[in-house]
């Protein structure tokens, strides 16, 4: 590859990682504008999340508890902006061709880590029960997560998003992995694993703001929180585009030119908000579960059910 | 020159008996240059002309009749650049981890010429007597510990391992009277099919597969930390080489196959080897002592290259033995990492740390870069082996395999927050301490400098296992030094560490730009209320059963442990020997009756015929 596709490349790379930082922002404002409209409330304009990151990002107040804290701003946002460029996102495929589905995954692993860190070394102990209701948390959804994907990576035969999503895309809509009756009972059990990467209801147990103050954010101020803030952000677009992805064809409906990359692109942003409120409504619908409840839910329900459609798409397979 | 290096490690071992614990430690580091220097040197058959000296391959030493045949083999070869680096790292850091010389020089020099004559044997016969050496050498070891349960279940694990590979070596040579590699042909019979089970179980345990870990957890968390980096990171290895030796280079995976013709035994290895992955992963968050994490930790990793093994595919051996290189640096640095918290504090007990870190900030950062190799976070190492891994297990479709795997690999993220939390951040409860002596943290940061080479060139790994992976008749794998290409996917490190770049300017540009000031805890969310009004009685660091929550729900799982069966096998045994006791009663007048009863029967049967 020559030095100008490189910076084509980068281009649009960069291009996406803004798009995406957006979009996720604007998400932010727009789900508490729908769970307050759920709960019969005004709620705040849709452009609040914008707000409130210029504001934090701009504080002049910013306390930190030295260099192994200051990782968590580092590894964030870092972190969950190379997942996102190793995303293909509305047929357009970034660098998704020289990574795969376990690349991402452990991609996803990086800000947690960073926030992780931050959060121990900020000597609080409410951090510390917090970091580990979400690494039990991990635990739990990414057993049903892997299952299904492994589900996916058997009956197309390949790791990588990127040829995953072009196989779905042969024959449009049809196509799609969700249509094919293994799949269907995989995205379900997929949905709600990603309910529980959201962090929203039943599963928002690490942040759990009544019960310990905000777990691993609550020493984090100023700047540092704009930065998680957006690190949260742009990790709604990340899951939500990664469930896309897998089972409805990435959003692409078109082959080709211009107006399909356009065509793909508005697809994908609608089936990743439909993704996003689908998991808002079940958030507003639900009380939260205790940490041993969630473990419970994924490894015993969960986790058989997705076995299920592994076995099913191996018998299809073989 | 290789006699001389194999004499000198033996001379030096004598000499190291006798002196102070500081020359000894430079005696031990000096003595291991020269291993060194040979390993680049043989570097330059398989493609990398680091020196030239012409250090023969090959060597016979006659002693007492039968001779012992040595030569260096690209396996060989491999192998020993995950276990001869380790040890002057090791040494380095012994240097000041010990107080007194009393036996660990000698033997750990032993160690090391027995693990070196492994590698080298050219003859199962030459094999096993360095076997037993590193068996012996490696026991005295842990007798140092004086701790009885580590003793007994080292001796008694180690004696069953030498029982089940001297049983293979037995029928091996009955079946082709010769010893010599080269000549050995496994028959496809039920000989053969027992004498390559019984060395691959023999390995096993060396290599702690489950169920035959059940020495490991004892003996790691009970010797000394120098001993058990060199022991889980390197002489665990021995058996993963043992291994190769047995499936790929005298093909006993093919015999099994062949032998089995609907049954697949590979499968049943790779079985063994995930679920030792996810198991000992999930005992391992459940331990307070930091020795014992570690030490499920390491079945569990290990359990990793028993899955490559057992997949038997290039792609799934390229990963194994990634993972087995990988594996020797970061878990000696974590061990070493452990010993030097525990030199300063003399705490094991996660529960009893916290805040070590913050004084202790070189040892922190060696500790994280082992932990990020170990959690497999892309671009360390670690995760191109995992990735190898996991793509063979999805191109042989194992469907049983590969979920378990993966979700060990979450797994590790679990207990290496809790070193990271439990020990190095959370509440400052060691104010006063200081960093470890030099040479420890320069041990450490020894040992990490191989793992952030193959980061950025993770082909460079596959080029040095090339040879290796052809003489065991499997392929070798599609790539360059930064692009690794298999039929379903590609992974690029220098897309990754772009796209690393990039995306890191955002956040280096809110890091830079932000005003903040470093303030102390007490100062934040105590509100400068200190817990010393309190008679220290507020618990300032979650620490304790960290897990809990999860540690309810599969804890009563693991509760029996294995241990408890093999205590069931030894009632069993000592209920028979009891009943065998009633016979042999040891009195002169009973076995006169035997002898009396006897002699009547015979003539009874005489005058019936």
């Amino acid at each position: 590859m020559d030095v100008s596709a490189i910076m084509i490349k980068s281009a649009v790379v960069i291009a996406y990682a803004f798009i995406g930082t957006f979009i996720g922002l604007l998400f932010l404002g727009v789900g508490r504008k729908i769970v307050a409209r759920v709960h019969n409330r005004v709620g705040p304009p849709f452009y609040q999340g914008f707000i409130d990151v210029a504001k934090l990002l701009s504080k002049k107040t910013n306390i930190s508890h030295g260099w192994i804290f200051d990782l968590a701003l580092l590894f964030s946002i870092s972190g969950i902006l190379l997942a996102f460029a190793f995303l293909p996102v509305g047929g357009i495929k970034l660098l998704s061709t020289d990574g795969d589905a376990f690349l991402v995954l452990y991609l996803l692993a990086i800000p947690a880590l960073g926030f992780a860190l931050g959060a121990g070394a900020s000597g609080n102990p409410n951090a510390g029960i917090g970091v580990m209701r979400a690494l039990v948390m991990m635990l739990s959804y990414e057993l049903p997560f892997v299952i299904t994907m492994i589900a996916l990576m058997i009956y197309y035969d390949t790791t990588s998003i990127a040829r995953i999503v072009e196989l779905q895309s042969v024959n449009g809509i049809s196509s799609w992995a969700i249509f094919i009756p293994p799949f269907m009972l995989a995205a379900a059990v997929a949905d709600m694993a990603l309910q529980g990467m959201l962090m929203e209801q039943p599963f928002d147990i690490p942040v759990a703001p009544h019960e310990i103050a905000s777990g691993p954010m609550v020493e984090f101020g100023g700047k540092y929180l704009g930065t998680l803030m957006l690190y949260k952000a742009i990790s709604i677009v990340v899951e939500t585009t990664l469930f896309v992805d897998f089972f409805l064809g990435g959003g692409v409906i078109m082959h080709g030119g211009i107006v399909a990359n356009i065509a793909n692109f508005i697809v994908w942003f609608v089936l990743i908000f439909i993704v996003f409120t689908l998991s808002l409504l079940i958030n507003t619908a639900f009380p939260r579960f205790r940490i041993e409840q969630a473990f419970t839910f994924y490894w015993k329900y969960e986790a058989i059910l997705a076995t299920v459609a592994l076995i099913w798409v191996y018998w299809m397979v073989i | 020159m290789l006699d001389i290096i194999l004499a000198e490690i033996l001379v030096a071992a004598i000499i190291t008996f006798f002196v102070g614990r500081k020359l000894a430690a430079i005696i031990a580091m000096a003595v291991s240059i020269l291993p060194l220097i040979a390993l680049l040197d043989w570097a330059s058959l398989y493609g990398f002309n680091i020196i030239h000296l012409g250090i023969e391959k090959s060597i016979s030493i006659p002693i007492a009749g039968v001779s012992l045949n040595l030569a260096i083999t690209p396996l060989g070869w491999f192998f020993a650049l995950m276990i001869i680096p380790l040890f002057p790292a090791i040494m380095l850091f012994s240097y000041s981890f010990y107080k007194k010389n009393d036996g660990f020089y000698p033997f750990m020099l032993l160690a090391l010429l027995s693990s070196i004559g492994i590698i080298m044997a050219k003859d199962m016969l030459t094999f096993f007597l360095f076997w037993e050496m590193m068996s012996w050498s490696s026991f005295l070891l842990v007798y140092r510990s004086r701790d009885k349960e580590a003793v007994m279940s080292y001796f008694i694990f180690s004696s069953l391992s030498a029982f089940l590979i001297f049983l293979g070596i037995l029928i091996i040579y009955q079946q082709n009277a010769s010893l010599l590699l080269s000549s050995i042909n496994i028959e496809s019979n039920a000989y053969g099919v027992v004498a390559i089970i019984s060395l691959i179980a023999g390995f096993a345990i060396k290599s702690v597969l489950m169920p035959l870990h059940a020495w490991a957890p004892y003996v790691y968390s009970k010797s000394d930390e120098p001993f058990v980096a060199f022991l889980a990171g390197g002489l665990s290895k021995l058996g993963y080489y043992g291994m190769f030796l047995i499936l790929f280079i005298l093909a006993g995976a093919k015999v099994l196959e062949t032998y089995f013709t609907n049954l697949s035994p590979n499968y049943i290895l790779a079985v063994f080897g995930a679920l030792s992955a996810f198991i000992a992963t999930l005992i391992a968050f459940m331990q307070d002592d930091m020795r014992k994490l570690l030490a499920y930790s390491s079945i569990g990793q290990l359990g990793y290259i028993a899955i490559g093994f057992g997949i038997g595919t290039p792609l799934a051996v390229s990963g194994a033995l990634f993972q087995a290189f990988n594996h020797a640096f970061f878990k000696a640095v974590l061990f070493l990492a452990a010993g030097a918290v525990a030199y300063r504090t003399g705490k094991w007990k996660i529960s009893e740390l916290g805040g070590v870190g913050y004084r202790m900030p070189f040892t922190f950062m060696a500790t994280l870069f082992a932990i990020f190799t170990l959690a497999a976070i892309p671009i360390t190492s670690g995760f191109a082996a995992k990735w190898l891994l996991y793509e063979s297990a999805i191109d042989a479709k194992y469907i049983f395999v590969a979920p378990i795997m993966l979700i060990a690999g979450v797994g590790a993220f679990l207990y290496s927050f809790r070193i990271l939390y439990g020990v190095f951040l959370g509440e400052n409860r060691y104010p006063n301490i200081k960093e470890a002596p030099k040479s420890m943290v320069a041990a450490m940061f020894i040992l990490v400098m191989p793992l952030l080479i193959f980061l950025i060139f993770p082909g460079y790994m596959l080029d040095m296992m090339h040879d290796a992976l052809i003489s065991g008749n499997i392929a070798t794998l599609n790539h360059n030094a930064f692009v690794i290409e298999t039929s379903l996917a590609s992974y690029n490190t220098i897309a990754v560490i772009v796209a690393l770049m990039i995306a890191l300017i955002p956040a280096i540009l809110i890091y830079k730009t932000r005003k903040h000031r470093v303030v102390d805890f007490m100062d934040n969310y105590l509100a400068g209320e200190l817990p010393e009004l309190y008679d220290n009685k507020i618990s300032m660091h979650a620490a304790s059963r960290f897990y809990k929550p999860i540690e309810e729900i599969i804890g009563p799982y693991f509760e029996p442990g294995t241990m408890s069966y093999y205590m069931a096998i030894y009632r069993g045994l000592k209920a028979i020997s009891d009943a065998v006791r009633k016979i042999y009663t040891g009195k002169a007048g009973d076995y006169a009756i035997y002898v009396t009863l006897f002699l009547l029967i015979i003539m009874g049967w005489f005058i019936w015929m």
